[in-house]
């Protein structure tokens, strides 16, 4: 299977006192003398130079005030709470109400992030925000970055990749920094799917929760690297299995006026409720996600038993101890806070990862594989360490 | 301002001949394993095991490209067309204020079971087709659009019809007019920061869909499209993307924006606290035309500036001057500011509006087929608009 990932080993180390690397590669000071003195004129701002590396060095995580138990569900539709916490392991999920809106959690999670990480909102020249569902058509990173403050236009972009769209977004990262000469770049992930679940549905309305978790992302160098590998995929013949099409509502033309004159009947778009084939949904993510994680392994040259903690998409529960059992990973190292949240989609694993970095869980200098996977279909997995 | 940009010159050396000196081999054997050395910039597609390949194998592996270019397109458009005239029947307009003002005369408009998603396969296959570039050789594919057919985003679908068979990463990227540049900025960081080989960057917009047909102050303005450039990996001497400038500013957010509406039809119980959640959909495009001319015809000139001095270019290097094609009147404004002939400017927005993320790649695809744009040209492309977001970059045709 062809796939684009990168080796990149965390052992490898720059010697600073030549401008040689040993691999006989330019080095980056060699190489930023280079990018420096070529073809940039007197009057240039300071030009932007390679990074070798990129590291976590911030997170942050914000859910809406209400809480919805399982018996606040079984009130709606026909369900209960011995169901679905048999099922999911999902207890308790948040949900934006009144004046909230997925924005703001975003910005919530991400000024934590940035306070985290000692990085000024000035300072963050890119802003990559993960959703399939911000507030706004056009996109929802414009108002993220206006909120936080961003006093230098840093450009602000989406992402949408349903539940895989965090660890796109990472990835993402790495690749601005690297390849383009960013410094200091959030990545959000922000979701909240309850806006389009059907809510006569218990086999999808008992699942998702609204939140927004985010991660800073810096430059640094190669010695610091804390991202070590990645593997990334998308079946897009699996989009039959998880999916909100759109959906086209007949418009009001002006009175007197009919379609016949413009040769068509204008409509307004909308996307369906979520529909979704639990069952092939399951057995695509344990048949492909102990796979990626075994291949960004590889390329970074860790064995699992390296590695400090699991962080997976937050689906449901009997996926977090399925992929852990195929893996023959210790339990007690597998993070998991879907009780309390639901599938929060591209919230899910910077929520976790929030929640445990605070708690004390994860430490500095820890190591993490981490898989996304979801609509699509698409999945992916990184190995990252934090801080 | 800071801001971020790329400083890359088609001048600079290649990179990656290794260079001799007694005190790389004292390194070398003294500090790290030679096959490690070596696995630390080289990336790879389809290595199963990589601790397990031999250093020559490795060798042999793509190393990281330090440069991409630019080696086709294509676009696509829906079959229906809608003239000036069509307009003025169901809305107060006619052909001269849209003319005079905008310089459109048509649009084209998706219609029955026609798909955004059908009109992207097609661009991307002309595009690949150019290109001499199999499908199954397609290791990323980005979609910039803010109309996907599916709220989880149309890139998969994409992949799947176009037969992509090694199941490259396929995903949106919603930056509205500005995407398809922010989508070819981001592809060359991928090829150089990650190590990607063929990336399709596809701009495909279905406005049509989001636009008041009765508010005759949009509804005039918009066009459906689609089109497709592949960007490739490559070496240093053969680097295409020269230097970029790009921003956001939330601020203008208002001036331009579909925001969500709750539908008040999928009502809720009626309880004081909304559960459960109202259904959601967005609102039809709001725009305040002169404030966002006014943001274009500032910001863009100003943009092209910065991306030619981290390109180390200045204006008499540029061929062709190809704008996000919302409006003739901006054209026209941002080449007189950058003094550049109005022979030496793209249009095609008289015959499809403005198409959104669809704009630059199919007044490119056009140029490019017709012969205008040749190989070896460069082109200071710019993209603007909701976000309000802006980029530049400037580019070669290859």
């Amino acid at each position: 299977m062809a796939y684009a990932s990168v080796i990149l080993t965390p052992t490898f180390k720059l010697s600073s006192s030549t401008g040689i690397n040993p691999s006989g590669l330019c080095s980056p000071k060699f190489a930023t003398e280079r990018v420096r003195c070529s073809g940039t004129s007197p009057k240039s701002a300071a030009p932007r130079l390679v990074s070798k590396g990129c590291k976590l060095v911030g997170c942050g995580s914000a859910v809406p005030k209400q809480k919805f138990s399982n018996d606040d569900l079984a009130k709606i539709v026909d369900t209960n709470d011995e169901w679905i916490s048999s099922r999911t392991g999902i207890l308790n999920r948040h949900i934006l109400t009144g004046t909230e809106n997925l924005t703001s959690l975003a910005v919530e999670a991400a000024q934590k992030a940035l306070e985290m990480a000692e990085v000024n909102a000035d300072d963050v020249d890119l802003i990559l925000f993960c959703s399939s569902t911000p507030d706004e058509l056009f996109g929802g990173a414009p108002e993220v970055q206006k909120t936080l403050g961003c006093k230098r236009n840093p450009p602000a972009f989406d992402i949408r990749a349903a539940c895989s769209g965090f660890l796109l977004g990472l990835v993402s990262a790495s690749c601005h920094i690297r390849g383009g000469g960013f410094k200091n770049v959030l990545v959000i992930g922000a979701d909240c799917v309850t806006r389009y679940l059907d809510w006569t549905d218990k086999k999808t309305c008992v699942l998702f929760g609204d939140a927004a978790g985010a991660v800073l992302l810096q430059a640094c160098d190669s010695e610091e690297d804390g991202l070590y590998g990645f593997d990334l995929h998308t079946d897009g013949f699996g989009n039959k299995h998880l999916n909100a099409g759109m959906k086209h509502i007949e418009t009001n033309l002006a009175s007197g006026c009919d379609g016949d004159s413009l040769g068509f009947s204008p409509t307004h778009a909308s996307f369906s409720y979520i529909q979704m084939n639990g069952q092939e949904v399951f057995r695509f993510v344990v048949k492909v996600v102990p796979e990626s994680i075994k291949a960004s392994l590889a390329k970074a040259s860790f064995r699992l038993s390296d590695i400090d903690w699991l962080l997976v998409h937050q689906a449901n529960q009997r996926i977090i101890d399925h992929l852990a059992t195929k893996l023959e990973f210790p339990m007690d190292r597998v993070i998991s806070n879907v009780k309390n949240y639901g599938n929060t989609s591209a919230a899910s694993i910077p929520l976790a990862l929030d929640e445990a970095v605070r708690s004390g869980k994860v430490k500095e200098g820890q190591t993490i594989v981490t898989a996304g996977f979801g609509a699509g279909l698409s999945w992916g997995s990184a190995v990252v360490r934090w801080g | 301002m800071a801001n971020a940009s790329w400083v890359f010159t088609p001048t600079v050396p290649h990179f990656n001949k290794p260079m001799i000196s007694p005190l790389i081999s004292t390194f070398r054997s003294r500090v790290y394993p030679h096959d490690r050395i070596l696995k630390r910039v080289l990336c790879s597609s389809a290595v199963h095991g990589a601790d397990k390949v031999s250093v020559s194998e490795l060798k042999a592996s793509r190393v990281v490209g330090k440069g991409c270019k630019l080696v086709g397109c294509g676009s696509a458009v829906p079959k229906l067309e809608v003239s000036n005239d069509d307009l003025s029947k169901i809305v107060d307009t006619s052909d001269e204020w849209i003319s005079v003002r905008t310089g459109i005369r048509n649009r084209r408009v998706i219609t029955g079971k026609d798909k955004m998603t059908g009109l992207a396969v097609e661009a991307a296959q002309k595009a690949l087709e150019m290109a001499e570039v199999d499908a199954d050789d397609v290791d990323l594919l980005l979609l910039c659009t803010s109309t996907p057919d599916d709220l989880f985003g149309s890139a998969p679908q994409i992949q799947a019809a176009l037969g992509c068979k090694g199941n490259p990463l396929a995903f949106d990227i919603t930056a509205a007019c500005s995407g398809f540049v922010l989508g070819l900025v981001s592809a060359s960081c991928y090829i150089r920061g990650g190590g990607f080989k063929n990336v399709l960057v596809i701009g495909a917009d279905a406005l049509s869909r989001y636009v008041d047909w009765t508010d005759r102050g949009t509804c005039i303005l918009f066009g459906d499209a689609a089109g497709a450039v592949l960007v490739q990996a490559c070496e240093s001497e053969d680097d295409g993307v020269f230097g970029f400038d790009l921003h956001s500013d939330g601020e203008g957010y208002r001036h331009l924006h579909t925001g969500i509406k709750a539908n008040e039809e999928f009502g809720t119980n009626g309880s004081v606290v909304d559960f459960p959640p109202k259904r959601s959909s967005y609102s039809s495009i709001q725009m305040n035309g002169k404030e966002v001319f006014r943001f274009a015809c500032r910001v863009v000139p100003q943009s092209i500036e910065i991306a030619l001095e981290n390109a180390g270019l200045t204006r008499s290097s540029i061929d062709w001057l190809l704008l996000h094609q919302a409006n003739q009147r901006i054209l026209d404004a941002v080449a007189t500011r950058l003094e550049i002939p109005a022979d030496r400017v793209i249009s095609n927005l008289a015959n499809y509006g403005n198409t959104s993320a669809a704009s630059i790649p199919l007044a490119l695809d056009e140029a490019v087929r017709s012969g205008k744009v040749k190989p070896g040209q460069t082109i200071a492309t710019s993209g603007f608009g909701a976000g309000l977001t802006w980029g530049s970059a400037i580019i070669r045709w290859n």
